[in-house]
């Protein structure tokens, strides 16, 4: 029974940084019907962010802020700059080819994606770097059996924390209410008296923002940071979407948290080496009954 | 008018290069051009930068020596494969299809070195892979293939013939990464145990896979956790190696850890943090800081004067070697054809002094005499010989 907890809390950590990452394609989509492909590489600049601030700000920053302070303001930080370099992909990338259609747009993207990954790459160089156990602290936490590190809880809190207020702010505010209608019916929005370009903007602030943060959380948890790690991870977010229904805000947040789990499942009851393929027949079997995911709704063709 | 005051300027910048370059090739023999193929970007780009150090300091001191073929310099040509076996394939064209590069060393990773070798083969170059241990690519029957590394299998009997006992170990778990060479790591170590393990004297509780582009290993490391182990072996490579030891030690893993022959190096002990590095395992072949003869000495004196340290796995020092015997080879026979070099190498090269140690190869281009020892990661990142006798 600990051991299925154990299991469980492990699933729901990968599993949360899936639904954070998920968030940013989920609300692209919804609003722009665009896969933003760069995602996952802006998570990669997000996580290298992060090592720079506390490797090299870390006679300040952790001087003054302690060492739990310092991963806080790490992350803040990754997170406002991973925002701003969101939006200027949507201005560089894809702004000036909206009129041309979807499909130029997603070429746009991966474009963007492998500038963004050599970028880093240039940069902080091809070798992996490593979050030192200076800059992050970490300790193992036994509670009532159950082994758990301190990063562990602190990337669950924030992770639920901010799914909470990305949430709340999509569902509950009239900020929110627009983004969902934008989402809906965009022209039919700009009538209503929305300014698409404001709730653009946005989305393409909050959702990198939100990866960059997971970036960092990845760093601290892992350790290892490598240039090309944002395909991996962005290819997993991206099915959690899928799973969840694209486009859908909670749907993004339970495709990750479940794609977390059912990878556990697999890897602990089958084989870790077939876990992906559990994982990818359980979402064929979802898009056979559910084509638009768990909580995607029904959209009509629009002709 | 302008344009043509340009193209006059740029044709006299060009006639000065031409006659430069014309001068110094007559003032000198031209070159004796060798290839090396590595992981220069890339996850393994750390062992791809230290094959290309190791190559040019033996380069320095075949040159220091006057050269080979009555003074012809050794030069080095580089070809990046990011340890992509597609990107390998390309790299290795590239260096067939330069006409002044006689031979090539290639590469780090087993399933890189299978699609290239196939490639020098019918181009008929002579390659030398470096850090390619899997049983079977000698097994293929190829003609300008040797490999200045060991091989898997005699990795796999000394870990089940000397490890194993060594720790008094009953219960092992094995785990591999799913890439060729370390799926027959742990077969080979499965099968080299079974007659022990049909006498009951051993058990194998724990045998899986995982992906190593990943970064969560706790799931698969928590179930091998309840099985108990004596002992991890982890066949794969290091950059998940360094997770995985950070990873088992804090979920609670107390098992002798027994790395495979790629797990430690620099980058591994640096992701692991030192504090659970050291006291890790790993069975690997003979590394230079424990030799200390000629060659060996002068090697290390070179690379440390110019990089501040030595290499950290032997794979690098093995291209070393390699370009130490292609030299001999080239320079003794007195051609540059890849017929007559693979025969010097085949069947006149013996026991030829190298700098990891005696040199020859046997029929099918193996290195004749390789062997697997037990090393210890120390308190300060440095590694210790362990005597299995």
């Amino acid at each position: 029974m600990k051991i299925i907890l154990e299991q469980l809390l492990n699933g729901l950590t990968i599993g949360s940084f899936y639904a954070l990452i998920a968030l940013g394609y989920s609300m692209v989509y919804g609003v722009m019907k665009l896969i933003n492909f760069a995602h996952g590489d802006l998570f990669a600049l997000g996580s290298y962010l992060g090592y720079t601030l506390l490797v090299f700000g870390s006679t300040y920053v952790t001087a003054t802020l302690g060492i739990w302070g310092g991963m806080i303001a790490a992350m803040l930080i990754a997170a406002i700059g991973i925002g701003i370099a969101g939006t200027l992909v949507e201005r560089i990338a894809y702004r000036p080819i909206y009129s041309a259609g979807r499909l130029p747009a997603v070429v746009s993207a991966l474009g963007a994606s492998i500038v963004i990954q050599n970028g880093i790459m240039v940069v902080w160089g091809p070798r992996p770097q490593a979050y030192s156990s200076k800059i992050v602290a970490s300790h193992v936490l036994n509670i009532g059996g159950i082994k758990i590190t301190s990063i562990q809880i602190l990337v669950l809190l924030i992770s639920f924390i901010l799914m909470g207020l990305l949430f709340y702010i999509v569902q509950k505010t009239t900020f929110g209410a627009a983004i969902r209608a934008c989402a809906l019916d965009r022209s039919t929005a700009a009538l209503m008296g929305i300014n698409i370009e404001t709730i653009i903007f946005f989305i393409f602030a909050l959702g990198p923002a939100l990866g960059g943060m997971a970036g960092v959380m990845v760093g601290m948890y892992y350790r290892k940071i490598t240039f090309v790690m944002g395909w991996n991870y962005g290819l997993k977010a991206f099915t959690a979407t899928i799973l969840g229904g694209i486009g859908n805000i909670p749907g993004a947040m339970l495709g990750g948290l479940l794609l977390g789990i059912l990878e556990m499942i697999g890897s602990v009851y089958i084989s870790t080496a077939y876990k992906d393929v559990f994982v990818f027949v359980i979402l064929i079997l979802v898009l056979i009954f559910r084509p638009t995911g768990l909580l995607g709704e029904k959209v009509a063709e629009k002709v | 008018m302008k344009r043509i005051k340009y193209l006059l300027g740029f044709s006299i910048v060009l006639m000065v290069i031409c006659v430069i370059s014309l001068g110094t090739f007559a003032a000198e023999k031209p070159p004796v051009v060798i290839g090396l193929q590595g992981p220069i970007t890339g996850p393994y780009a750390v062992e791809g930068e230290m094959a290309k150090q190791s190559v040019e300091i033996a380069a320095q001191m075949i040159n220091d020596k006057g050269g080979i073929l009555d003074g012809r310099m050794i030069e080095i040509r580089i070809a990046d494969d990011a340890c992509q076996p597609k990107a390998g394939a390309l790299a290795a064209m590239k260096l067939i299809t330069q006409k002044d590069v006689v031979a090539a060393i290639q590469t780090y990773g087993s399933f890189v070195v299978l699609p290239a070798s196939d490639i020098y083969e019918k181009f008929k170059m002579v390659n030398i892979a470096y850090g390619a241990t899997i049983t079977d690519l000698t097994e293929r029957g190829l003609k300008y293939f040797f490999r200045t590394c060991g091989r898997t299998d005699t990795q796999a009997r000394f870990f089940a013939e000397k490890v194993v006992p060594y720790f008094n170990a009953k219960k092992i778990a094995i785990m591999n990464n799913n890439t060729s060479f370390s799926v027959g790591l742990a077969e080979e170590s499965r099968e080299a145990l079974q007659s022990r393990i049909d006498a009951g004297e051993v058990e194998i509780v724990y045998f899986d896979a995982i992906n190593p582009e990943e970064t969560d290993f706790t799931i698969p490391l928590t179930k091998l956790r309840e099985t108990n182990p004596d002992i991890f072996y982890y066949t794969g490579h290091f950059p998940e190696g360094g997770l995985i030891i950070r990873q088992a030690r804090e979920i609670g893993i107390d098992a002798v850890f027994v790395g495979g022959d790629a797990v430690i190096n620099q980058d591994s002990i640096n992701i692991a943090g030192i504090e659970y590095a050291k006291g890790c395992y790993q069975t690997q072949e003979a590394l230079i800081e424990f030799f200390n003869h000629p060659e060996a000495k002068t090697f290390k004196e070179l690379y440390k004067a110019k990089y501040g340290t030595i290499p950290t796995s032997p794979w690098p020092v093995y291209a070393a070697d390699a370009l130490y015997v292609l030299a001999e080879a080239i320079d003794k026979s007195g051609s540059t054809d890849s017929d007559v070099i693979a025969d010097y190498l085949k069947n006149k090269m013996e026991d030829f002094p190298s700098i990891t140690g005696l040199i020859g190869f046997d029929e099918i281009g193996d290195r004749v005499g390789s062997s697997s020892h037990l090393y210890v990661v120390n308190e300060d990142g440095s590694s210790s010989l362990i005597d299995t006798e």
